[in-house]
C-alpha cells in the first residue's frame, strides 16, 4: 500500500538536512503534478516526499539586468506576467499552454525541467533563451547552461542532494524576438506530439542570430544547432526559412510513440520552425 | 384551444437543483452500513491458460474478507450469447479477462490485495484481427459455445442478413456505380461518472442492486438467469438508480463486474460496492463496436437510387455483449436511408482476443451511416450531381414504407437538408476556397420507441395528494437528458398543475411498473405517451370528484357564513355548470367549469377537491391514482430483419464547412449545422443540450478518439491519450429544430437523444474530400491519415 | 500509516482534519468530512471533476497532498450558496440554461468558472472556455456552460 512521510521545510537549509537524512528515499516535491500522479500510476511511494513549497523566496520573476525567475514560480505566475509575455514571449507561451488552469496554478517551472521529460513544455522556451539554471547543494551554488542540464529522458544534472533554485536569463534576450508551438491534438490537457521553440535577432530583415529548440524530438529537449547556424546573416523569406525547417527536422531523432509517428513529428518540425520564426520576428 | 402552459417551454432544471450544490448522491457517494469495498483483478495475456492461482497472500492481509477464483464460484454462463464466466478459470482470452476478485474493508486495501495474487499462465497464440481470426488457420478464441459443443470457427452464428430485391439486376441496370471500404474503430463512451454498482443480499438472499443500468427491467432479467444457475432461483432482485453520471449506451447490458459484486456480497453477507477508476474505465469497459464496411451503391441516369449493397465485418472481441447486436440497427441506414429499392446486408461477427464491444449513443447506426454516407457522396460523384440535391433526389418521404418495413409517417428530411444548404450558403459557397470545403450527411433514427424486445412498453404511475402535489412514478431511468423536467412538463400540462408541483422517482423497480428500457432514444416518446394516459385517467377521476364535491362544498361554506352572519343570503347559483365531469377542466391548479372559468364559487383549487374527497368523515373516502403502460403497436424484426419496430422515425441532417491545413494536416470546423426533425420540441433549452452534445461527440468521433489497441493491450487508457475535446476545442455549432409534428408522439414529439451524433463524421468527412480532394475512410480522421493521403495523391 | 492533523479554513469554518498523510484533500473532502460534491474522475489531474478553490484559485483536489493545505482557506462547491441557502447565480445559471445534465462534472465546472468570476467579472467567451479547458464533459459539449457562465456574469453586474 503507498505510504510516505510528508515534510514541508520553511527553508532551503532545512531541505539539505532532509536529503542528507534520507538520501534515495526522498522525492522532492512542488506542485505535485507529476510527482503525485506518478505515485497513483505506479503505486509505488518514496518513503518520505519533502515539499518545496514552503520555500516563498524561490517564487519570483524579476528583470534585475538578467531575467530572474524562481524555481517555484508557477505556470499561472509565468502566464500572467506582462513581462515574460512581452519580452519571453516564448516561455509565455510555453507555461500557458500545459495542462489546465487547475494545473497552472500549482505546477513550477522548477518541478518542470527537474521532471525532464522530454516534451516539457517551457523547456524549448528556456532553451532558445539561454537560461542558465541555478542549482543549490550543501556543497554550495553553481549554475549549468541549460542546454546541459538534460542528460536523458527524466534526467538531469542535478545531484540528489541538491536543488534547483532559480533560472537566469541574460538580458540580451530583450533583442530577441521569441515563440514557441506545441502541436497537439486538442487545444488543451495534453502533452505535445512535437514542440518548436524559436528566438531571433534580426538586423533588419536579416536574421543576425537565432535559437532553435526542439521537443519531442530527441531523448531530451535539444537544440537544432546546424539549422541555427544556416539561418545566421540570412533574410527572412520563405524558402531560407524552409530550408532551415528541413535542417531542424533531420537534426531531430523522434520515436514512434502512442501519440504521434516518427515522420510526422519530422514533418511538423519543418513545418513550424519556418512559422514560428515568422511569429519570433513580429515580436522583435 | 389555448396555448400550451408548460410544453414547447425552456422549463429550468430547478427540479435537479441537487446537481449544483454537491448533495446529488452519485454511486461514488452512495455508502451502505458494513460496506466492503470490491476490487478485480484483470488477465496479464491477451489468450493464455490459467495454470494456477494462488491467493495465500491475499487472504492474510488484514481487512481482507473474501477472496474469489473461478473455483470458488459456479461456472454458470452470461453474457448475450452466454460466452462467458464472471471469474475465468481456465482460459483468459484478452487482457480484460476476470481471473479474480478481493472484498475488503476499503477499496485501499483490496487493491492491495489484488496486487498480492499469484497467476501462472501459459501463453496460448492470439489473434488480434477480424479478418486473420476468420481464416482457417486462425487460433480459435473459443473452442466450444456456451452447451459445451466444440466450435470450428472464430465466426460468431448470428443471422446478420437481410435481402429485399435483386442487386445483380439492379447493377445492371444502373447507370453509375460507386464502390467503397470505410472503417471505424473503438471509442469510449467518456462518461464522467464511471461505473460502479452496490450488490447488497437480505436475509433472504434476496437481492437489491444500487446500480446504474438504464435498463432495471432487463438487468432482473438477466440477473434472475444468473441466479437460477448459481441456487438462488426464485429469489427477488430489486434494482435502485442513484443518480447516474452518464451513460451513452455503457449501462444497457449487465456486466461482469456486477456479477462479481453479486458474488462478493454472497461470500461475504455484505453489501459490496465496486467502482471502476479512470483506467479501469477505458481498459476493462466495452466501448463503441468497430466495423469494417465494403458498400458498393448504384444509381439510374436521374440520380435515383437503384441497389445498395454492403458486407460488414465487425471485430467481436473475446466475449460478446452488445455490440454484437449492432446490426439489428446497422440495417437501419443500410435499408432505409434514403429511398433505395434492392437492398442486400450482411454482417459477420468474429471472435478475436480484443477487447470486447457493447452499445454506444447510436448503438451502429454511427458505423453504418459513416459507410452509407461516405458511398452517396462517392455515388454522387461518378454521377455528375451535386451532393447534397443527390440526396434530396433519394430522400424519404411521410407514408413510406422502407425495404425493412418501415412505416414512415412524419417525415422532416427535406427541411433538413434544405436548410443545411441555405445556413451553409452550399450552393453560392461550395468547393470556391482553396482548402475549404463543405460536405453533409444525413440520418434515419427509431424515435417512437424501439422493439428490440418482446415488449416495448413502459408504465407509469400518477398518484396525487391532497396538498396538490403529484408523484410520478417513472419506469424509466435518468442519464441526465433532463427527463424529470420534461416528464414534469408533459404531467402538469395533462393535468393542469404546475412543473414545480411534480415529483417523480425514477430507476426503482420496487416502485416501477416495467419498462424496455431508456435507450434508443425512446423515453420521452414512451413516457410521455404513458403520462398523457395516466394523467387523462387521474383527471378524469379529480374532474369525477369536483362534480361530486363542488356543490358540498360550496354550500357547505354558505352554511358556515350564514352562522356567522343570519342576514347573510345564499346566492343563486347554477349547479348545472358542474354537473358533469366533461363541462369541467383543470387549469394551473384549479378546477373549473369550462363555460365559466372565472365562477367566483365554482373555480376551486385541486388540493381542496382532494382533501374534501378524502376526508369525508363517513365511508367512501377517495384517493387520485392512476397508471398506464404504453405498448405501441409495432413489431419486432423477423428473422429476415424486417419489421416496423417504432412508431415513428427521427431524422436529421448535419451540413459541416471545414478549412484543412495542407501543411499540418489538421481540420478546423468552421460551422456546423445540426438539423433535426423533432417532431415537437418539448422543451427547447433542454433539446439543444442534446444537439450540442450529440454533435460534439460526434466531432470527436469523426476527428479525435480512437481506443488505441495493440496486440489487444488498451496502449491510451486516460484522458491524458484518449482524445476527448475539452472546451478549448470550439466547434461552432449551429442547431436547427425542425418540428412537423408526429401524430403519435406526446404533444407531437419525437425521440432525439441519438441522433445528433449520427451523421457528424460521415458529413466531416465528406466536407474534407470536397476542401483537398481526398477521401478519408478509417475514422477518426487524423491529420496523419490526412498528409498521408495528401502526400500519396502527389 | 502515519496520521496528520491539519488545520485550514473549509467554506469559511476553521476545521481541522485528522487523517493519515497519503490522503489528498480530495479524499479528506469526500471521506472526512463527508463533503461528496467534489468527485473523483480519474484522480490523476486529468478530468477536472474534483475541482475546488483553494486561496482563490482552482485547484484539482485529487493532486492536492493534505499537508499542503495548512492554513489555507478551501471552497467546495457545498459552500458557494448563499447562508439563507439561496443559489449562488453561478448555480442559478447552470439550472437555468441547462449547463447541468447528468451532473458529474458540475461541481469543478462550477468552481472552475466561480475562480474565473471572481477574479474577472466581466470575461470574454474565449476567457471562459480556457478557465474550463481542465474539466471535461461528455453531456453538453460545453456550449450551454459557457452560456451559463455569461449569464452568472451578467447577473453579477
Amino acid at each position: 500500500m503507498i505510504d510516505y512521510d510528508y515534510r514541508k521545510p520553511g527553508n532551503l537549509e532545512e531541505v539539505f538536512n532532509l536529503l542528507r537524512e534520507y538520501g534515495p528515499k526522498a522525492t522532492l516535491v512542488a506542485g505535485g503534478t507529476d510527482v503525485m500522479v506518478k505515485i497513483k500510476n505506479t503505486k509505488k511511494a518514496p518513503e518520505i516526499l519533502i515539499s518545496l513549497r514552503g520555500l516563498k523566496e524561490l517564487c519570483y520573476i524579476r528583470k534585475n539586468g538578467d531575467y530572474h525567475i524562481g524555481a517555484l514560480t508557477t505556470h499561472t505566475m509565468l502566464e500572467k506576467s506582462d513581462l515574460v509575455q512581452e519580452e519571453l514571449t516564448a516561455l509565455y507561451e510555453g507555461a500557458s499552454r500545459i495542462g489546465s488552469v487547475q494545473i497552472r496554478n500549482v505546477a513550477t517551472i522548477g518541478g518542470n525541467i527537474c521532471n525532464a521529460a522530454p516534451s516539457a513544455d517551457t523547456a524549448g522556451p528556456l532553451l532558445v533563451l539561454d537560461a542558465q539554471v541555478l542549482i543549490e547543494g550543501p556543497e554550495g551554488k553553481r549554475r549549468v547552461p541549460i542546454t546541459e542540464f538534460f542528460t536523458g529522458t527524466y534526467k538531469t544534472v542535478r545531484k540528489e542532494d541538491e536543488v534547483v533554485t532559480g533560472l537566469q536569463i541574460p538580458v540580451e534576450m530583450e533583442q530577441f524576438g521569441s515563440a514557441y508551438w506545441k502541436q497537439s491534438r486538442r487545444k488543451a490537457m495534453n502533452l505535445p506530439i512535437v514542440g518548436i521553440a524559436v528566438s531571433l535577432r534580426l538586423d533588419n530583415k536579416t536574421i543576425s542570430e537565432s535559437r532553435i529548440a526542439l521537443t519531442v524530438a530527441a531523448p531530451t529537449p535539444i537544440r537544432a544547432y546546424k539549422a541555427e547556424e544556416f539561418l545566421a546573416g540570412k533574410p527572412m523569406d520563405d524558402e531560407v526559412l524552409a530550408e532551415a525547417g528541413r535542417i531542424a527536422a533531420s537534426e531531430a531523432s523522434p520515436r514512434d510513440s502512442i501519440r504521434g509517428k516518427e515522420w510526422y513529428r519530422r514533418d511538423m518540425i519543418a513545418v513550424f520552425v519556418p512559422r514560428m520564426a515568422r511569429l519570433a520576428a513580429e515580436r522583435r | 384551444m389555448p396555448d400550451n402552459l408548460f410544453v414547447g417551454k425552456s422549463v429550468p432544471r430547478t427540479i435537479e437543483a441537487d446537481k449544483v450544490t454537491g448533495n446529488a448522491v452519485y454511486i461514488d457517494d452512495l455508502k451502505r452500513p458494513g460496506m466492503l469495498y470490491g476490487k478485480i483483478l484483470y488477465s496479464k495475456y491477451a489468450h493464455a491458460k490459467i495454470k494456477n492461482i494462488d491467493t495465500s497472500k491475499a487472504e492474510k492481509l488484514e481487512g481482507v474478507r473474501a477472496v474469489l477464483t473461478g473455483q470458488d464460484i459456479p461456472d454458470a454462463r452470461v453474457g448475450f450469447l452466454r460466452d462467458q464466466t464472471v471469474l475465468k478459470k481456465d482460459v483468459v482470452r484478452q487482457f480484460r479477462d476476470e481471473v479474480a476478485a478481493v472484498a475488503a474493508i476499503s477499496p485501499e486495501i483490496a487493491e492491495e490485495a489484488v496486487s498480492l495474487i499469484k497467476v501462472e499462465y501459459e501463453k496460448l497464440p492470439a489473434v488480434f484481427d477480424p479478418f486473420e481470426a476468420m481464416k482457417q488457420e486462425a487460433p480459435l478464441v473459443h473452442e466450444t459455445d456456451a452447451r459445451g459443443r466444440p466450435l470450428k470457427s472464430n465466426i460468431l452464428p448470428l443471422p446478420w442478413k437481410f435481402e429485399v430485391g435483386d442487386i445483380e439486376q439492379a447493377r445492371k441496370d444502373a447507370a453509375y456505380v460507386a464502390k467503397d471500404t470505410v472503417s471505424t474503430t473503438w471509442v469510449n463512451q467518456c462518461c464522467m461518472g464511471t461505473s460502479g454498482c452496490i450488490a447488497e443480499f437480505d436475509q433472504n438472499n434476496n437481492l437489491t442492486m444500487y446500480d446504474q443500468t438504464n435498463v432495471i427491467f432487463g438487468h432482473i432479467g438477466r440477473i434472475t438467469e444468473y441466479f437460477a444457475q448459481i441456487g438462488l432461483a426464485g429469489k427477488k432482485i430489486r434494482v435502485v438508480n442513484p443518480v447516474v453520471g452518464g451513460s451513452f449506451g455503457t449501462k444497457l447490458d449487465t456486466d461482469i463486474y456486477e456479477f462479481i459484486a453479486i458474488q462478493l456480497a454472497l461470500k461475504t453477507r455484505k453489501p459490496v460496492k465496486i467502482l471502476f477508476d479512470r483506467e479501469e474505465e477505458f481498459r476493462a469497459l466495452p466501448p463503441r463496436q468497430p466495423a469494417v464496411f465494403n458498400i458498393e451503391q448504384g444509381c439510374d441516369k436521374e440520380g435515383r437510387l437503384t441497389f445498395r449493397n454492403c458486407e460488414a465485418v465487425l471485430d467481436n472481441g473475446a466475449y460478446t455483449s452488445w455490440g454484437a447486436t449492432t446490426p439489428s440497427v446497422m440495417i437501419m441506414p443500410m435499408s432505409s436511408l434514403y429511398r433505395v429499392p434492392n437492398v442486400y446486408f450482411k454482417a459477420t461477427c468474429v471472435y478475436t482476443n480484443n477487447i470486447y464491444a457493447q452499445a454506444m449513443r447510436g448503438y451502429g447506426n454511427p458505423q453504418a451511416t459513416f459507410a452509407v454516407e461516405t458511398s452517396m457522396d462517392s455515388l454522387a460523384e461518378e454521377a455528375g450531381i451535386d451532393p447534397a440535391e443527390f440526396r434530396l433526389i433519394n430522400r424519404n418521404r411521410s407514408g413510406d414504407e422502407t425495404p425493412m418495413k418501415l412505416k414512415i409517417t412524419s417525415c422532416g428530411l427535406e427541411e433538413c437538408i434544405t436548410t443545411v444548404k441555405d445556413r451553409l450558403q452550399w450552393d453560392e459557397k461550395r468547393g470556391k476556397k482553396k482548402g475549404r470545403g463543405m460536405g453533409m450527411a444525413s440520418l434515419i433514427h427509431v424515435a417512437g420507441g424501439a422493439r428490440v424486445t418482446k415488449s416495448d412498453g413502459h408504465g407509469i404511475m400518477v398518484k396525487v395528494d391532497e396538498y396538490g402535489h403529484v408523484d410520478v412514478i417513472e419506469s424509466g431511468t435518468d442519464q441526465g437528458q433532463g427527463s424529470p423536467t420534461v416528464i414534469s412538463q408533459i404531467v402538469a400540462e395533462a393535468l393542469g398543475v404546475r412543473p414545480e408541483d411534480i415529483f417523480l422517482t425514477f430507476g426503482d423497480t420496487a416502485l416501477a411498473l416495467w419498462d424496455a428500457g431508456t435507450h434508443a432514444s425512446r423515453h420521452t416518446f414512451m413516457a410521455g405517451n404513458a403520462a398523457l394516459i395516466a394523467c387523462a385517467k387521474a383527471k378524469k377521476q379529480i374532474l369525477d370528484m369536483a362534480v361530486e364535491l363542488i356543490p358540498k362544498i360550496v354550500k357547505g361554506g354558505f352554511k358556515r357564513k350564514k352562522r356567522k352572519d343570519p342576514e347573510f343570503v345564499e346566492p343563486d347559483l347554477d349547479y348545472g355548470l358542474t354537473a358533469n365531469a366533461e363541462d369541467m377542466d383543470i387549469r394551473d391548479r384549479m378546477v373549473f367549469p369550462k363555460k365559466d372559468p372565472d365562477h367566483r364559487y365554482f373555480k376551486i383549487p385541486v388540493a381542496e377537491i382532494l382533501r374534501n374527497g378524502l376526508h369525508v368523515g363517513t365511508g367512501e373516502s377517495k384517493v387520485v391514482a392512476a397508471e398506464a403502460f404504453y405498448d405501441p403497436p409495432t413489431e419486432m424484426l423477423n428473422r429476415e430483419m424486417k419489421g416496423n419496430l417504432s412508431m415513428t422515425y427521427a431524422f436529421g441532417t448535419t451540413g459541416v464547412e471545414v478549412e484543412v491545413d495542407e501543411q499540418t494536416g489538421e481540420v478546423k470546423i468552421l460551422k456546423l449545422v445540426s438539423a433535426h426533425d423533432v417532431g415537437k420540441a418539448m422543451n427547447p433549452t433542454l433539446l439543444l443540450g442534446q444537439i450540442y452534445g450529440a454533435a460534439y461527440t460526434g466531432v470527436g468521433y469523426g476527428l479525435t478518439e480512437e481506443i488505441k489497441v495493440q496486440n489487444g493491450r488498451v496502449m491510451n487508457p486516460g484522458f491524458r491519450d484518449y482524445q476527448m475535446l475539452t472546451a478549448m476545442d470550439v466547434v461552432p455549432i449551429e442547431p436547427v429544430v425542425v418540428e412537423p409534428g408526429d401524430e403519435d408522439g406526446p404533444y407531437g414529439a419525437k425521440g432525439v437523444g441519438e441522433p445528433g451524433l449520427v451523421p457528424t463524421a460521415p458529413a466531416i468527412a465528406n466536407a474534407v474530400y470536397n476542401a483537398i480532394g481526398v477521401r478519408i475512410t478509417d475514422l477518426p480522421i487524423t491529420p496523419e491519415k490526412i498528409l498521408t493521403a495528401l502526400k500519396e495523391r502527389k | 500509516m502515519k496520521k496528520v492533523l491539519v488545520s485550514f479554513t473549509l467554506n469559511g469554518d476553521p476545521v481541522t482534519a485528522d487523517v493519515p498523510v497519503t490522503w489528498t484533500l480530495l479524499k479528506t473532502l469526500r471521506e472526512y468530512f463527508e463533503l461528496t460534491g467534489a468527485k473523483e474522475g480519474c484522480g490523476v489531474g486529468e478530468c477536472g471533476a474534483c475541482t475546488v478553490i483553494m486561496d482563490g484559485q482552482a485547484i484539482n483536489s485529487c493532486l492536492c497532498p493534505i499537508s499542503e493545505v495548512e492554513g489555507k482557506s478551501v471552497t467546495t462547491i457545498e459552500g458557494i450558496a448563499h447562508k439563507d441557502g439561496s443559489l449562488h447565480p453561478i448555480q442559478k445559471a447552470f439550472l437555468e440554461n441547462n449547463g447541468v445534465q447528468c451532473g458529474f462534472c458540475t461541481s469543478g465546472m462550477i468552481m472552475s468558472s466561480k475562480a474565473l468570476l471572481d477574479h474577472n467579472p466581466d470575461p470574454t467567451e474565449d476567457d471562459i472556455r480556457k478557465s474550463i479547458a481542465g474539466n471535461f464533459c461528455r453531456c453538453t459539449g460545453y456550449v450551454q456552460i459557457v452560456e451559463s457562465v455569461e449569464m452568472a456574469a451578467k447577473e453579477g453586474e
